[in-house]
């Protein structure tokens, strides 16, 4: 999720520093992170984050139109509610992958007891979530077999256009850019999750020139302006 | 073709064949998409529903949620998205994500929650259909799913109380209907002139909010100024459930209704196709009177030449 900030915000042309902290869970006014802090203001999740951008005067999804904002935040929503959730039932839910990466990896900052106790509390709370929503007798192949659907639909919207409305990037681009890089590069016991995303493309393509653009853009566009400027002067 | 499939759900009232937003879903689709279910409500009965409804049993099969119910039927050839390109099968699944993250949750509360509506009308009107004493029991569990489901996925902080939840849900479930009607705009159907899965989840969301009669009823005030969205659910209603005043659908003539409208629907296609024709005859002036001219000559070739044939 903090990728999918990033993502935005490099979009926006607007600097950030990303710092990671132990607390930080406590220090995000809604309790989730991540969260930016702008002079003396705090806000936190992308859709307060994306307003709060938007009042300062910039804003990704201007050029759209009606129809088309009502089909991003409907994508948007589709991420969230498939991407999203099958990321936090593989994470808390698969008893494998609970055991032997997220129990630690949660637990890590703090010593034990703590640990423990906090990772089951947050495997608790996931659960009763998953219950809720339905997706608790749902198996493995399901959830996959939900991720492929998802991704396919990504795919079909996508096509062969650079990003999902043409020629700008928007949020849309940011949190799907943020869901797909994380399932592509975090190790899993299986990596039948990564699989299902590598199966498109189109998609790992998306990822690519995101990340080439807009992370490793600046350190090598500083040093090829540099050597442009160079390269021109015996020219003329 | 296909062995006899029953489909068991919350039954209706109020001018809608079912109350429960996901029942309606399933049997629009059914009519959708021509699928012979045969539809048994609940009622009275000691065959209490067990888990949840709606529940599709097909021989041995039971498959019991909307999502798995319609797979099946297009697995069964019962396919409305049969005309979509890939793209708008895409666009169905984001609309459905926002229908469900969006507009559930405010359904849910008008429904389970909001003290007076449950009280006066949704509890007296589940509980005359359950058995005695399961009346008691199961209206009360469905309110408090239906609160943990929306205090599980909504209610985390900063939202600290019940009433500011519900503030938050209302207002998206208000924008989310603005964007379906801006979605739909002026066309009978999301997809064009026929109806897909996307119709049958809006229908399934929308109709109850809009027929049924609450005492506190914010949402279907919105929902009456968005007139596209209203006609959308009484065409559908109309054409596809025919229900008389009483609430019955009267047998036998859905077979021979349902034929009418495939035919209406064919010959009003064809009549936009020759209007179209029309009018880019009419747009492009330079060339009707060549072809006017052409017919002239055409009509008076074929009236001389079986002429110039018989004369000798």
């Amino acid at each position: 999720a903090t990728l999918c900030f990033q993502a935005f915000l490099q979009m926006c042309n607007l600097p950030i520093r990303v710092i990671c902290r132990a607390n930080a869970e406590y220090m995000s006014p809604s309790g989730k992170l991540p969260f930016i802090h702008v002079g003396n203001q705090v806000v936190s999740e992308l859709g307060p984050i994306v307003q709060f951008v938007k009042a300062k005067g910039h804003s990704l999804s201007d050029g759209l139109d009606e129809v088309q904002k009502a089909e991003m935040k409907a994508y948007m929503e589709l991420v969230n509610n498939m991407l999203l959730t099958a990321e936090l039932y593989l994470q808390w839910c698969d008893d494998v992958t609970v055991e032997e990466i997220t129990h630690p990896r949660y637990g890590s900052p703090y010593p034990w007891p703590l640990n423990r106790i906090l990772s089951y509390q947050k495997q608790w709370e996931v659960r009763r979530k998953m219950k809720a929503i339905g997706w608790a007798g749902k198996t493995l192949e399901q959830v996959l077999e939900d991720v492929d659907q998802c991704c396919h639909a990504l795919s079909q919207r996508l096509g062969t256009q650079p990003y999902f409305f043409n020629k700008q990037p928007t949020e849309l681009d940011a949190l799907v850019f943020g869901h797909l890089f994380t399932i592509l590069t975090t190790q899993l016991i299986t990596d039948e999750l990564s699989e299902k995303v590598k199966n498109y493309s189109n998609l790992t393509a998306f990822c690519r020139r995101i990340e080439q653009q807009y992370f490793e853009g600046h350190e090598r566009d500083s040093a090829a302006i540099a050597a442009r400027s160079s390269k021109r002067s015996p020219l003329r | 073709m296909a062995a006899p499939m029953e489909l068991s759900c919350w039954g209706g009232d109020w001018g809608l064949p079912s109350l429960h937003p996901e029942s309606l879903t399933v049997m629009a689709y059914a009519k959708f998409s021509g699928a012979p279910l045969t539809v048994n409500t609940i009622n009275k009965s000691w065959r209490t529903p067990k888990g949840d409804l709606p529940v599709l049993v097909s021989e041995d099969i039971v498959i019991s949620q909307p999502a798995r119910i319609l797979n099946f039927l297009r697995k069964q050839k019962y396919n409305a998205d049969y005309d979509l390109s890939a793209k708008q099968g895409a666009d169905t699944l984001a609309y459905i994500a926002l229908l469900e993250e969006k507009l559930l949750p405010a359904l849910l509360h008008t429904f389970w929650i909001e003290a007076e509506n449950y009280c006066s009308v949704t509890k007296p009107w589940f509980a005359s259909r359950i058995a005695f004493p399961l009346s008691l029991y199961l209206p009360g569990k469905m309110s408090r799913e239906a609160l943990n489901r929306i205090l599980l996925t909504k209610g985390g902080p900063p939202l600290y109380s019940l009433t500011e939840v519900e503030a938050q849900i209302y207002r998206d479930a208000k924008e989310c209907l603005n964007l379906l009607s801006k979605r739909l705009g002026t066309s009978q159907f999301f997809f064009g002139d026929t109806p897909t899965t996307l119709d049958a989840f809006v229908f399934g969301f929308l109709a109850p909010i809009y027929k049924v009669c609450f005492p506190r009823v914010h949402l279907q005030e919105h929902l009456k100024q968005l007139p596209n969205l209203c006609r959308f659910c009484d065409d559908i209603l109309t054409c596809y459930f025919r229900l008389t005043v009483s609430g019955h659908s009267p047998a036998g003539q859905d077979t021979a209704d349902a034929n009418l409208q495939k035919l209406t629907q064919l010959v009003n296609k064809e009549s936009n196709l020759i209007e179209k024709m029309d009018d880019n005859l009419r747009k492009s002036p330079q060339h009707t009177p060549r072809k006017l001219t052409t017919l002239k000559l055409a009509a008076g070739g074929e009236e001389s030449s079986p002429m110039s044939r018989l004369s000798p």
